[in-house]
């Protein structure tokens, strides 16, 4: 029963600043958002006000209680805007959480969606070095769209360990046409190389 | 006189593609990373020309070039090249909205990027050694 209380009682003022949301006040609406940070009720409240919300600062504190709530269900749709603001502040938001969005990359990266998959491959850049390059070797040895690859090739550029090589030039055979892929390719694999010699010694 | 471009994009092997092909045709290159670190240096010294990317951490895009057209001449006429994977009607309506001269979709060939750029700088290729 006082759990019962207690939730009734931290989810009311939550609902109040979920409703302040809306308010006509920029000021009024960034408040709320700040004070919803701690709110895991007031997740969804935050992730529906970002569609409509065109100030600035208020998406960015919206943005910033969604990455302290680790609410990355409330974040996730807006990879797909048409808006160019609102996919760099979701993607913002979800590098801030890594942990909670680990779950979720290996379907985020095959979405069915090419823009979709080619941001995700940017939030591969906060794991572990090898659990990156292990993604990116499953994207580049199965993806069609060019620009999906060459995020991937960015990542593994950065983080790329010797075993994305073969698939690194499987790749570039593949997309031999395009100008940009098999120049990346081939910095990244030279990148990769000096790195290993490096650890070599 | 060396033209000087500014390229804008997030991503480190995009920005070594462009520079390589501008260095090339005798350009002078300059780099940021997102909207907010080309305002920074745009307010510190001019560019001939921009190549922006829509999608980049920080300051995307097209709130960059918002950003920049409402500063004062001759900062707020410089011409930019909006450089983006995001191939839809309306990216391309969103970014000539936003002050964006010409929109070009990723990949991009490096003798289709260095005609827009040469049209954009206001002649030919300089140096020509590609």
């Amino acid at each position: 029963m006082p759990l019962i209380r207690k939730d009734a009682a931290s989810s009311a003022p939550a609902r109040e600043h979920a409703d302040l949301l809306r308010s006509d006040d920029a000021d009024e609406r960034w408040r709320a958002a700040r004070s919803l940070a701690t709110s895991p009720a007031g997740a969804a409240a935050l992730g529906a006000a970002l569609a409509g919300e065109q100030d600035p600062r208020v998406r960015e504190a919206i943005f910033t209680s969604l990455a302290r709530l680790g609410a990355v269900d409330s974040v996730l749709p807006h990879l797909r805007s048409d808006d160019a603001n609102l996919r760099t502040g979701a993607l913002d938001a979800l590098r801030a959480m890594t942990d909670a969005v680990r779950p979720h990359l290996r379907s985020l990266l095959a979405d069915p969606d090419p823009d979709v998959r080619l941001l995700s491959c940017e939030l591969t850049r906060a794991l572990p070095a090898r659990e990156a390059n292990s993604l990116m070797i499953e994207v580049i040895d199965r993806e069609a769209h060019a620009n999906v690859c060459a995020s991937a090739v960015d990542v593994l550029a950065e983080l790329g360990e010797a075993t994305a090589i073969a698939s690194l030039e499987r790749c570039a055979t593949r997309f031999a046409g395009q100008g940009f892929l098999p120049f990346a390719i081939q910095v990244a694999i030279e990148r990769i190389k000096a790195q290993q010699e490096a650890t070599d010694g | 006189m060396t033209k000087r471009v500014l390229i804008i994009d997030d991503a480190n092997l995009v920005r070594m593609y462009y520079r390589d092909a501008l260095q090339r045709a005798g350009y002078e290159t300059a780099e940021a990373m997102n909207g907010l670190e080309a305002l920074e240096y745009l307010l510190a010294q001019p560019a001939d020309l921009l190549i922006v990317d829509v999608n980049m951490p920080t300051m995307d895009g097209l709130t960059f070039l918002r950003a920049l057209r409402r500063q004062a001449l001759p900062l707020a006429a410089t011409p930019a090249l909006v450089t983006s994977t995001e191939a839809a009607q309306v990216d391309i309506n969103a970014a000539r909205a936003a002050g964006a001269n010409f929109y070009l979709v990723k990949p991009i060939a490096q003798d289709l990027f260095l005609r827009y750029v040469a049209l954009l700088c206001g002649g030919a290729p300089q140096g020509a050694s590609r």
